[in-house]
C-alpha cells in the first residue's frame, strides 16, 4: 500500500543520519516507503543539545522504488552547526537515495554552498555517502571562493 | 666562441632571503572570486576539505594556476581558505605590479593564509624544481616563495639560467639552458643585461 502523504514533518531521533534522513522516516512507515510531496524533515542534535536543529531536508517529491530506493526531486538540505549557524546548503534537482546503504547519487546537477555563500561548488553527477559525509562530484566540478588568494607581486 | 647572455630578472630585488613575511595591519584587498575547475572532485563536508582531480584550473583575477590535483581546506562559515596544496605539473601565471607577466612552474605549490595578532601571512611556496620565467629570463631556486601579504618573491638558493645565444644574437634562444649557482649577493638587485 502506498499512501500518499502531502506534507511530512518528521523529527528524527538523535544519531539518525543527516542527509536524506527523511528517507529513514518514510521507510519506518508500515508497508515500506511512501510517496510524499513537499516534504520537510528536521533532525535535531543529540541528548546534550536536543533543541538545536542539525539539518533540515526538504523536497518537492519523494518516489519510492523497489529495493529500498527513493527518488527525491528538488532536494534541498540545510546543515547547521551546534551553535545554530547554517553551515552547508545542498541543492539537487533529482537524486536516488538508497535507504539501506545510506548513499545518494545522481547523474544530474548538484550545487553546494556554505551558509554564508562564500564557498560554492557545483557539478554534474554525484555520489553522497551519508555516514562519512563525503561527496564526490564526477564531472565538471566548479567551485567559487569569495575573497580568495590575492596575487599582486611587487618586482 | 660561444657567447652567453646572462639575463638578470628584474624581480631579483629583495628576493634573496626569507625575511619580511608579516605586515601588521595589512588589509585584504577586495577582488573578484577565485574559481576552481576540475574534471572531478571529492569533498569532506565534515572536515571542510575539497580534493580536485585531473586538469585542475584555478582562475583568480591576478593568477592562473593549473595542476593535476589540488587539496583545499574549505572555509568555515565566515572564514576563508587557509591552506591549499596543488600537486603535479603545477603552473602559475601571474602579473606583477609592473604589469609584467610571470610564468612559474614546479611539482608542488602550497598556499597558506593566516592572521595572528593583526598580522596577515599569505604565501605560496613552490617546490620541486621550481622556476620562474618572465620577459627578462628565468630564475630558479630550491624553493620559490610568493609572499602575497608583502608583495615579494623569495628564492632559496637562487640560481640563474644562462641562455646560449646563436649567431651573435643575445637573449632568448631555443638552446639548452645551463644552470649556475651564483652567490646570492652577486645577483641581488641587478636589473640589467650583461653580455659576455
Amino acid at each position: 500500500m502506498n499512501a500518499k502523504v502531502n506534507i511530512i514533518r518528521v523529527s528524527l531521533a538523535a544519531g539518525a543520519g543527516l542527509l536524506f534522513a527523511v528517507a529513514l522516516g518514510v521507510r519506518a512507515q508500515p508497508n515500506g516507503l511512501q510517496h510524499a510531496n513537499n516534504f520537510t524533515s528536521t533532525e535535531y542534535y543529540g541528548p546534550t543539545n536536543q533543541q538545536q536543529i542539525k539539518s533540515i531536508l526538504s523536497g518537492a517529491e519523494a518516489l519510492p522504488q523497489p529495493g529500498g530506493l527513493l527518488i527525491i526531486k528538488q532536494l534541498k538540505l540545510e546543515m547547521f552547526n551546534p551553535d545554530g549557524r547554517l553551515e552547508w546548503v545542498v541543492n539537487a534537482p533529482e537524486c536516488v537515495y538508497d535507504t539501506f546503504k545510506g548513499v545518494a547519487n545522481s547523474p544530474g546537477h548538484l550545487e553546494v554552498r556554505t551558509g554564508d555563500g562564500k564557498f560554492r561548488t557545483e557539478g554534474d553527477g554525484f555520489l553522497w555517502r551519508q555516514s562519512e559525509q563525503l561527496l564526490t562530484i564526477s564531472n565538471n566540478a566548479c567551485s567559487v571562493i569569495e575573497n580568495g588568494a590575492t596575487m599582486n607581486i611587487k618586482p | 666562441m660561444k657567447r652567453y647572455s646572462l639575463v638578470i630578472i628584474a624581480v631579483l630585488g629583495g628576493l634573496v632571503g626569507r625575511a619580511q613575511t608579516n605586515t601588521p595591519g595589512a588589509l585584504p584587498a577586495p577582488h573578484a572570486p577565485t574559481l576552481i575547475n576540475s574534471e572531478s572532485a571529492d569533498f569532506d563536508l565534515n572536515g571542510h576539505q575539497g580534493i580536485y582531480h585531473r586538469h585542475v584550473r584555478v582562475d583568480d583575477p591576478q593568477m592562473k594556476l593549473t595542476c593535476e590535483q589540488l587539496v583545499a581546506e574549505m572555509p568555515q562559515a565566515g572564514g576563508r581558505p587557509n591552506h591549499i596544496v596543488a600537486e603535479t605539473n603545477v603552473v602559475i601565471d601571474f602579473t606583477d605590479t609592473k604589469g609584467q607577466t610571470n610564468h612559474a612552474t614546479g611539482d608542488k605549490a602550497v598556499y597558506v593564509y593566516s592572521e595572528q595578532d593583526g598580522v596577515t601571512n599569505k604565501t605560496v611556496t613552490l617546490t620541486g624544481n621550481p622556476q620562474m620565467e618572465n620577459a627578462q629570463g628565468t630564475q630558479a631556486g630550491d624553493v620559490i616563495i610568493l609572499d602575497l601579504a608583502n608583495n615579494r618573491l623569495h628564492f632559496d638558493n637562487p640560481h640563474m639560467i644562462f641562455r646560449q645565444s646563436l649567431n651573435g644574437v643575445t637573449g632568448d634562444t631555443n638552446s639548452p639552458s645551463v644552470k649556475t649557482n651564483l652567490p646570492p649577493g652577486t645577483i641581488q638587485n641587478i636589473d640589467r643585461i650583461i653580455t659576455q
